[in-house]
């Protein structure tokens, strides 16, 4: 099912942000968006995942799986993000944090199952009781991560999910991010400034007025 | 982006809210108005004429009352307002700043009567203070014959309002000083050579006091027509307009009410002028002082100017804690001679008897105090996710003007309308229920819920929220599961604060109650004049201990429920 992105421009008080975007993502795959803060990117992901602000307009067309994405509110898409900060809620544990992505299951037992398979996908087994506070950021980004997928998203954003972590986390938080949507088999598109984010062998678009360069 | 399913209709509540207190303001004031003129067919009076008010202006001492009312009133305002500029100047962010940051809370949350009967029990001239340095110092054998309680020109009264005033406007300025860059501002004033209070008379203070202007008008609006403290310290032949009023509308002669509906209009109309009258200030205090600010002169205060208003503030500060320390030991006195400093012999039957006898009007305190406090809180709530929802999607914010109308009940003298209420409900043969009782509490409950919820409730991180609809897609469960218990220390300290006020309130009480309804409060003020200080103090104090009790607990569930939880200690 991949996510189709058409002739996608858009507009605030008449003027456009970048040059009509066109790109296709096809499941498990992960598309870059790139350009400096200010060009837009965050704003074209709010556009996809149906929370764009009233100030702006959009043109073109947003498909997944051929479903047209813009008719569509906000809470129907089913469309994850991943935000630069973890947003783990700071009121509930690990085990809950994840409970609450859960779509409702037949048992309790059930749910705690999957919540112990995830920790365990992320090398974090026995952390359900943790509070979240507790954990280190590469922790954090981890779980953020799992909690998005457990919602079982059909496509998932991610609005430059690594800038906060240091380098040597950067780089085992990405292949475990990239690695995850492969399994899900779910397209995703990833906007950043950094050129180190991208992943190999990936679309890589710059978001640019005027000179879009394809790479 | 589209509403969120549910989100989208939360506009009812700034329309419900605007609505309903328009009506009930509008019915109390027009209750009010035609008895003044003479209208009311309940008992027999359908002959319009200014009779009414010639029979007020008549009344013997009636002038008296006036100026005594005026003058405590006015002193009261100017006193808080100058104090509180003073204090903020001289004291921002040091120790006695903090330390009454600290002390704030508890202090706001004592209820009026209670307070000024424990202030009484103070400076009465058989009081705790006398008795302190008698007879050592003073060499009284005897309580000295001082009218200085309940003294006729006001003045214990304005003190006693001062006092209780005080804090009321410094919690304001808390939330508004949050907003001015204050250490920014005071370095650069000092780069360029002023002393910091100067920096603060001539720059922040300007742009502090439009925050304030809606809560000074408040003081004034209940310094000239506060009923409860005014009967327990203000003066008694006369008494102040207020307790004059309510003293005819209690009248068995039935036709005192018209004379009644006169004099609280008379009482709004001088709310109304001293507004006015402050507002025009404002303007000539900026048009004459406008060349003031950037005369370019940096002298500062002399010291003893700030020692003056450290013991200003030391004063309130001694006082509140006195006179609750005073309750506490009258409370459990059996016999306690003049000019003893303590009492001789110590008992606990007073509160045995206290409390046995003072358990309905408790039980009604409670729960109409936790009704209140749950339908404004429902309110409140749904105000300002109305909010969040219209700045989400730039769509039309019923809530720009709702603050006019939440602070209408606290401009207008509670005597004036709630008579009118009260005139209204019986005509339409609605008095002296329950739920009209709660409605009228609600009227001062939903001002003070919001205010002291919005600041923090509009600074949510709504990327929370964000994050939660896209995992959970349905706006009911994240608003209770996610935003709400994230915000539950300022919700249920606003749920605390709107209990505390439907437990100080006296008035509507008394007048929408129709006599049917005794809470602690109503209990506390007619206790007052009696001559048992002893019963009076445990009465008192478990009226203040109700607000304290809910105080404590909704400062202190949070930290136990999320006490393993780092990110909600903040």
């Amino acid at each position: 099912m991949p996510l189709e992105l058409e002739n996608i421009s858009i507009l605030k008080q008449e003027s456009s942000l970048f040059d009509p975007l066109t790109l296709v993502i096809g499941p498990g795959e992960v598309a870059t968006v790139m350009g400096p803060s200010g060009c837009g990117k965050s704003t074209l992901l709010s556009a996809v995942s149906g929370s764009l602000d009233k100030v702006f307009t959009l043109k073109g067309s947003i498909r997944l799986d051929g479903q047209d994405m813009l008719s569509l509110p906000m809470e129907e898409r089913n469309i994850g993000i991943l935000f630069q900060d973890d947003l783990l809620f700071p009121h509930m544990d690990i085990g809950k944090n994840l409970a609450f992505a859960i779509p409702p299951q037949k048992s309790r037992v059930k749910k705690n199952q999957i919540i112990n398979t995830a920790l365990k996908t992320a090398g974090l087994e026995g952390f359900a009781n943790r509070d979240p506070s507790s954990l280190s950021g590469g922790q954090k980004a981890r779980i953020s991560l799992l909690r998005s997928l457990l919602a079982k998203p059909r496509a998932l954003l991610l609005d430059e999910p690594f800038s906060s972590l240091d380098q040597t986390l950067k780089k085992k938080i990405r292949s475990f991010v990239f690695s995850q949507i492969k399994k899900m088999n779910i397209p995703a598109l990833l906007v950043t400034h950094d050129p180190k984010d991208c992943p190999e062998g990936g679309v890589v678009i710059n978001l640019n007025k005027e000179d879009n360069l394809y790479a | 982006m589209a509403h969120l399913k549910g989100q989208g209709k939360t506009f009812i509540f700034p329309v419900f809210i605007m609505g309903s207190f328009c009506i009930t303001i509008l019915a109390g004031l027009l209750g009010t108005l035609l008895p003044s003129l003479n209208y009311l067919p309940v008992i027999g009076h359908t002959q319009i004429s200014l009779k009414p008010w010639l029979d007020f202006f008549s009344y013997p001492g009636i002038k008296t009352s006036i100026r005594v009312t005026l003058f405590s009133g006015l002193a009261t305002s100017f006193g808080v307002v100058s104090l509180a500029f003073l204090f903020i100047s001289f004291f921002y962010g040091n120790a006695l700043w903090k330390f009454f940051e600290k002390i704030l809370s508890p202090v706001l949350s004592i209820p009026h009567a209670a307070f000024a009967i424990g202030f009484g029990f103070l400076i009465a001239p058989s009081g705790w203070l006398v008795r302190m340095v008698s007879p050592g110092m003073t060499g009284f054998v005897y309580p000295p014959d001082w009218v200085f309680l309940n003294d006729p020109e006001g003045v214990s009264l304005a003190i006693g309002l001062v006092i209780k005033e005080f804090p009321f406007l410094i919690m304001v300025a808390m939330g508004a000083l949050g907003q001015l860059e204050i250490e920014k501002t005071i370095l650069a004033g000092k780069a360029l050579g002023y002393q910091k209070e100067q920096v603060w008379l001539k720059i922040l203070i300007p742009r502090l006091y439009p925050h304030l202007r809606l809560s000074i008008f408040a003081i004034i609006a209940y310094s000239l027509s506060v009923v409860d403290m005014a009967i327990i310290l203000g003066p008694s032949s006369p008494p102040t307009l207020a307790v004059l009023i309510l003293k005819w509308f209690n009248d068995p002669d039935v036709n005192f009410k018209l004379m009644a509906a006169a004099g609280s209009l008379f009482l709004f109309s001088m709310v109304g002028l001293s507004i006015l009258f402050v507002f025009f200030m404002e303007r000539a205090v900026c048009f004459f002082l406008r060349f003031r600010i950037t005369n370019g002169k940096r002298r500062s205060f002399p010291a003893r100017f700030k020692s003056i208003v450290f013991f200003m503030v030391a004063g309130i500060i001694f006082f509140t804690g006195a006179a609750s320390v005073v309750l506490v030991i009258w409370s459990v006195t059996w016999r306690w001679q003049f000019p003893d400093v303590f009492p001789i012999v110590w008992t606990l039957k007073l509160w045995a008897k206290g409390l046995a006898s003072s358990f309905d009007p408790v039980m009604t305190t409670v729960i109409t105090g936790m009704a209140s406090a749950f339908i404004g809180l429902v309110l409140t709530i749904g105000c300002l996710e109305h909010d969040a929802d219209s700045k989400k999607n730039q769509t039309l914010n019923y809530n720009t003007y709702i603050h006019y109308f939440l602070y209408l009940p606290l401009l207008i003298p509670q005597i004036t309308f709630m008579a009118g209420i009260q005139l209204s409900l019986v005509i339409l043969g609605m008095d002296g229920y329950w739920i009209t009782l709660v409605w009228s509490h609600l009227l001062f409950v939903l001002p003070y819920m919001f205010i002291s919820l919005s600041a923090t409730y509009r600074a949510y991180d709504t990327r929370f929220t964000d994050q939660a609809m896209l995992l959970k897609r349905s706006y009911p469960s994240v608003l209770f599961r996610v935003k709400l218990p994230m915000l539950l220390k300022p919700v249920l300290f606003s749920f605390a604060i709107g209990f505390c006020v439907s437990v100080a309130q006296y008035i509507p009480t008394m007048l929408v109650g129709a006599g049917r309804f005794s809470t602690i409060t109503t209990q506390v003020v007619n206790l007052a004049s009696g001559s048992d200080r002893r019963a009076i103090a445990v009465y008192a104090l478990i009226q203040q201990s109700l607000a304290m009790i809910i105080y404590a607990v909704a400062v202190i569930s949070p930290k136990i429920l999320y006490y393993n939880k780092k990110g909600m200690q903040v």
